[in-house]
């Protein structure tokens, strides 16, 4: 059964602009699932449609239905959607910079001062050991990855059973790139955490999903599993860089059309 | 000499019941992250609520929590009705509603309550405390000494779990909203107890110097204060209030005689200036951290 289901999911911003044009996707319990799409393709809306973050924007679900649980989340404000385990990482990190890490942990957290507090966060220490070592520097002032991760901790603190992540690999070295889908593998796999997974990076997003979606001007254009996406030649075309040796010679000169569009 | 010290530790005492008033603003800056230009009304609205129980015969040791309860509950329905709506405007949105609010509030509680002065009597006596040749303003020393429990009480509040949260949400609504904060209820908070350190500024200057209209002109000293301070920082407070407290009673205290008298405002308007164009985040607020 799925944990998440969105069904023709419509979002129009100012009233006017069309930003995706009835998405449906499924998010399973445990599952950890990836939707790609190049910029400007619906999949930050789609995030903030879920979590709730569009009013700030102006923007508004029109059509469809968002459900968590068998029940409707639209018409929900976002701190009582994180309240019922989703949580949502927003693109470019957006920790708390003025706060230290430590406090940017205690501001996510609802509870009061119990021993849970304690317990989850050793646990974010634990897969993140490098925040700890910055514990009293303001996190403004950490590295990229460092605020990565620490907006995954933060967002761990809400106790969540899905967790969203818009672009984690934004702006950071193949190697942390790498460094930190591991850490969201092994969190996935520890605490069946359902995973949904926003990127730009399908090479390497691929190769930690089960399934995917790939999105394109606000539609779903295709979905599957991670080896049916990888296997598909437009797919390697134009998300992969190309799948073998490009003998350039042999390039055609106009822009091979992507087939799903025909 | 005697003269100096006077004017010295009266300004400074002035200057920290400066801090007083502006300790409302800098809490909901530090919290919302947004300026509260009608602080100064606010103020003024806290001082005739109390005036209006003391006078119909409520005991001052009640009257004072309860104008405090009445304030809190003010700040969060100012949030309700007003500020919910401004949620992802500009902040240049919320600097006219609070200013325009500062205009409706100075002219309706006066309007309704009377614009004639009312004196607050809080028993302080009006006797200066002599020390040596100098002579200290007893209301003043009284209402110095709150300041400085109130500033210290604010700094360990946010270090307080609520404290932190309201700090975050001053630094990014929308990710705080992501992980669950409720956003409106912070503004709320932090409105009201801009309203109950309100109730202590308005009952200390309403029995310094009436309760009428001319409470609200604390703003514009107010703002100063926090110009010069630091928008967002509660030690700031402490130390731009004391400096503009002292600035504006030396400075005048040597010119007035020259001038014909009004020499305080323009030091304050010139302190205003002068930090904005040399350090336009104050003494101690915080810079704007830009990583790339």
């Amino acid at each position: 059964m799925s944990a998440l289901t969105l069904e023709n999911v419509e979002v129009i911003y100012d009233k006017v602009f069309l930003a995706i044009k009835g998405v449906s996707l499924e998010v399973g319990k445990g599952e950890m699932v990836a939707l790609l799409g190049s910029n400007g393709a619906g999949k930050s809306t789609t995030l903030k449609a879920i979590s709730g973050l569009l009013g700030p924007e102006r923007g508004l679900v029109t059509r469809g239905d968002v459900t968590w649980d068998g029940q409707s989340l639209l018409g929900r404000g976002a701190p009582e959607r994180v309240a019922s385990g989703l949580v949502h990482v927003l693109e470019g990190r957006r920790i708390f910079g003025h706060l230290t890490p430590d406090e940017n942990l205690i501001a996510a957290w609802r509870g009061g001062n119990s021993g849970r507090f304690n317990e989850l966060r050793d646990q974010v220490y634990t897969y993140f050991p490098r925040l700890k070592e910055r514990i009293k520097s303001k996190a403004g002032y950490l590295s990229g990855g460092e605020q990565q991760m620490l907006a995954i901790g933060r967002a761990l603190m809400t106790e969540p059973r899905l967790i969203m992540l818009d672009e984690p690999s934004l702006g950071l070295s193949p190697l942390l790139v790498q460094e930190i889908f591991g850490i969201i593998q092994e969190i996935n796999a520890r605490e069946h955490l359902s995973v949904l997974l926003v990127e730009q990076n399908a090479a390497a997003t691929l190769d930690i999903v089960s399934r995917a979606y790939l999105i394109e001007n606000g539609q779903i254009v295709m979905s599957g599993s991670a080896e049916v996406l990888k296997a598909n030649p437009d797919v390697q075309d134009f998300y992969l860089g190309g799948a073998g040796k490009v003998d350039y010679r042999n390039v055609k000169h106009y822009r091979r059309r992507k087939r799903w569009l025909a | 000499m005697a003269y100096f010290l006077e004017l010295l530790i009266n300004g400074a005492l002035t200057g920290l019941m400066y801090s007083l008033a502006a300790l409302g603003f800098v809490l909901i800056y530090k919290s919302a992250g947004v300026p509260n230009l009608a602080q100064g009304a606010v103020v003024m609205t806290a001082a005739y609520v109390v005036w209006i129980m003391v006078s119909s015969g409520v005991p001052l040791w009640i009257a004072i929590p309860a104008g405090m309860a009445v304030m809190f509950a003010f700040g969060l329905v100012v949030e309700r009705l007003l500020l919910r709506r401004m949620v992802g405007q500009p902040v240049i949105m919320v600097v006219m509603l609070t200013l325009g609010l500062e205009i409706l509030l100075r002219g309706l509680v006066p309007g309704l309550l009377g614009s004639t002065p009312r004196s607050l009597d809080l028993g302080i006596g009006f006797a200066p405390v002599i020390l040596g040749d100098v002579f200290i303003n007893r209301t003043y020393l009284v209402g110095g000494t709150i300041a400085l429990l109130l500033v210290g009480a604010s700094l360990l509040f946010f270090r307080t779990r609520i404290g932190t949260k309201l700090r975050a949400v001053s630094d990014d609504h929308v990710s705080s909203w992501a992980v669950g904060i409720s956003v409106e209820r912070a503004i709320g908070i932090s409105w009201g107890l801009a309203g109950v350190t309100a109730v202590v500024a308005g009952v200390l200057w309403g029995s310094a110097q009436g309760v009428d209209w001319t409470l609200s002109m604390l703003l514009f000293p107010a703002v100063a204060v926090v110009i010069l301070g630091g928008i967002d920082s509660i030690p700031g407070v402490l130390v731009g209030g004391i400096l503009v407290g002292v600035l504006g009673s030396v400075i005048p205290g040597y010119l007035d005689s020259y001038v014909g008298g009004g020499t305080r405002d323009v030091v304050t308007s010139l302190i205003i200036l002068l930090t904005i164009m040399v350090r336009p985040y104050g003494i101690f607020g915080r810079e704007d951290i830009e990583r790339i």
